[in-house]
């Protein structure tokens, strides 16, 4: 049977591409961006319904999706949405502000080009990195990822953004570079059938008995420090803060929404295939000590943040954390960490669009220079404090309860660190409560007057949220089988 | 190839690293890549020659134009263009530098590493020495304050890569080959663009000057 569906994913991006590159009007450039990221929605869509069903989606032998990949092509889905509706009315706004294009019209138009091309390069990278069938292709698009997004980082062209960038490029190739290691390892516990042709992840499974368990495991441990840095597992974590506080609000989003599920999940991969050669404790020992260390350490600096855009990347940490720990615990926990992934990207999406919001009002991303958004931008405000309530875990949303499920899952084998977990959720809670009250009430700043709220900036962020909300209180089939397959197999 | 001849271009490869760590000026530096790129052309050339892939060959065609001619012809304009010839420092002095660069390299002989070095047996000591390279091309890149060096860093961990590659004999899968070349070229590219943005913000290819991220 022909399938079509991913091919017209890629197109899509890389058509609204070649049209951003092209064209001179700014409306056609802002509409294929948004009917790339739409094709690429319902695409997304027709296929998880048939990994539902049919438990793979591999319409050519370079292409396979299965029950992760389809959940991970959802997420980047409707987070590429919502981003691109965003974009459109964000830099149309930044520009009314003279925030972009102050050296005139022509830079203007080069700038917003700029933008969407890598835009759409980022999200056809993003969607060919899961939906690949084949280890070293993975990693090939993981780095175009980290290519593509780096000049997205430095957009505002200002000496921090480009520090930032630099600093986002350069620690990401290293990690990349190791994850790339990594992958070589396993392929040299393979050498017998790798010159014959395309390696996938299907075949490499199929060969675990000519794995060198010793290798895998050294192997292992190069891919988790590699994809681990692109997710911000701490200590590998210090582009996050950075490269988040100087990218536009969008791709903020995308960053924390769809491309930290992204590289979690080629971890997830090399899992299966270190579990079936070596056991699954090894894997999971890591991902415990790995997603402790950054739920601890991201609650801590939560705590003391001065910054809204650094304190999302660091909320990002702990969320990557507590995804680790979930499939660390095992059982219930996986169930637990997938669902956590999905409302996380949801919300902190949403987060990330709200901050775009405040960015444009305040024209500060320091918390002390933001005060009193219940006043000046209502909205906004009420949305930023159900996404802090919901981030953090608050009951009855969603995340609370698969918090709640992953610290369960652990608490039987490792009580101390679901202790140490939970004085860190508390800190945190604290640390995120104390920010975001300082923010959302009191007297607004001198200078900053209440105005009329931009509704193209509100359903973006609205949407995530009710989207989130919903699955809280009911998962639909579909979506629950492709949760329940990935909890068997990871 | 003679595996003590292997073994000979490989302790050259060392040394080309270890030299990238103590050059003060920024040409040296690009030399030293250069060399480091023509003993992976050589390696390479060596594999197509005991297995006769094509495939190979054209791997080893474009390495030479990318690596050995393209690379160090961009660095060195930007060298040229900028006046940057003394800007290739490290974080710690020489001596300390040096003594770090014993130490990983033996923590890579080590008994840790050993499942990794003898992926090949006969190949245990090319292994080690690549390994080593890849610790020392790791540990540059943390130890370099010109955003220069850090470029070439990433680079030479990538060659060391390459070179590991080659002795535990996965040089001929096609799709690691691509995966290569697509990271040399596509991150050579992007990177000089950051370098000369990062010359027209700062005014320097100094790392230390960047400390507009503190805020």
């Amino acid at each position: 049977m022909y399938n079509p569906e991913l091919l017209f994913i890629f197109f899509s991006f890389f058509i609204a591409a070649i049209i951003c590159l092209l064209s001179k009007n700014r409306a056609v450039i802002e509409a294929s961006s948004i009917i790339a990221s739409f094709v690429a929605l319902v695409g997304s869509v027709m296929i998880a319904l048939q990994v539902a069903h049919s438990g793979e989606y591999a319409p050519f032998s370079l292409f396979s999706v299965d029950a992760l990949g389809a959940i991970v092509m959802l997420i980047i889905a409707f987070v590429g949405i919502t981003a691109a509706l965003y974009s459109v009315k964000y830099l149309q706004q930044e520009t009314a502000e003279h925030i972009i294009g102050s050296s005139g019209v022509t830079h203007l138009h080069s700038r917003v080009r700029e933008y969407f091309i890598l835009f759409n390069l980022f999200m056809a990278t993003m969607f060919l990195a899961i939906t690949v069938s084949s280890p070293i292709f993975a990693w090939i698009c993981i780095e175009a990822t980290t290519l593509s997004s780096a000049f997205l980082i430095s957009f505002y062209n200002k000496p921090s953004a480009t520090e930032g960038a630099w600093k986002y490029l350069i620690i990401n190739s290293v990690g990349i570079l190791l994850g790339f290691f990594g992958t070589l390892l396993y392929f040299s516990s393979a050498n017998s059938f790798i010159s014959n042709g395309l390696v996938t992840w299907h075949l490499l499974l199929a060969n675990i008995t000519s794995l060198d368990p010793l290798i895998i495991k050294v192997a292992f441990i190069f891919v988790f420090i590699g994809y681990g840095t692109k997710v911000g597992f701490v200590p590998m974590h210090t582009w996050k803060p950075d490269a988040y506080s100087k990218t536009p609000a969008p791709i903020g989003a995308l960053f924390s929404g769809a491309l930290l599920p992204v590289a979690f999940a080629v971890i997830l991969k090399f899992k299966m295939i270190t579990d079936a050669a070596v056991g699954p404790s090894f894997s999971q020992n890591l991902f415990i000590i790995f997603g402790l260390l950054s739920v601890a350490v991201a609650s801590a600096i939560i705590f003391v943040s001065a910054n809204y855009k650094r304190l999302l990347a660091y909320s990002s940490i702990e969320n990557a954390g507590m995804m680790a720990l979930g499939f660390g615990f095992g059982g219930i926990g996986i169930f637990a960490a997938m669902l956590h992934m999905i409302y996380h990207s949801f919300i902190k999406s949403a987060l990330f669009f709200l901050s775009g919001n405040l960015l444009l009002k305040y024209h500060s991303t320091k918390i002390a220079m933001v005060r009193g958004i219940i006043n000046v931008i209502p909205a906004t405000a009420a949305l930023f404090l159900a996404g802090f309530l919901i981030v953090t875990g608050a009951p009855p949303f969603g995340i609370f309860f698969t918090k709640i499920f992953i610290l369960s899952a652990g608490i039987k084998q490792y009580p101390l660190v679901v202790i140490a977990i939970i004085v860190c959720m508390t800190i945190l809670f604290i640390g995120f409560l104390k920010h975001t009250t300082a923010m959302v009430f009191g007297p607004a700043p001198d200078g900053i007057k209440k105005q009329q709220e931009n509704i193209w900036l509100l359903l973006p962020p609205l949407a995530l949220i009710i989207l989130a909300l919903c699955l809280s209180f009911y998962i639909p089939p579909f979506l629950r089988t492709l949760i329940n397959y990935v909890t068997m197999y990871y | 190839m003679n595996i003590l001849f292997s073994q000979f271009l490989l302790q050259i490869f060392f040394l080309t690293i270890v030299f990238l760590h103590i050059s003060k000026k920024n040409f040296d530096v690009v030399w030293a890549y250069g060399i480091q790129s023509f003993i992976i052309v050589l390696l390479l050339f060596n594999s197509f020659l005991e297995t006769q892939r094509t495939s190979l060959l054209l791997i080893t065609l474009l390495v030479l134009i990318i690596k050995v001619i393209l690379a160090p012809g961009f660095f060195t304009r930007l060298v040229k263009k900028n006046k940057l010839i003394f800007s290739a420092s490290t974080y710690l002095n020489i001596p300390v530098t040096l003594i770090i660069l014993a130490l990983l390299t033996a923590i890579a002989h080590s008994n840790t590493f050993a499942p990794l070095t003898t992926i090949i047996p006969a190949n245990k000591i090319l292994l080690s020495l690549a390994l080593s390279s890849m610790f020392l091309s790791l540990f540059l890149t943390i130890n370099s304050k010109s955003a220069l060096s850090q470029i070439i860093s990433i680079l030479s961990l990538e060659n060391s890569i390459v070179a590991f590659a080659i002795f535990a004999g996965l040089e001929q899968s096609f799709s690691l080959q691509i995966g290569i070349l697509f990271d040399i070229s596509v991150w050579l590219f992007i990177s000089t663009v950051f370098v000369s943005m990062i010359y027209k913000h700062f005014g320097s290819l100094d790392v230390i000057s960047m400390k507009k991220l503190i805020d």
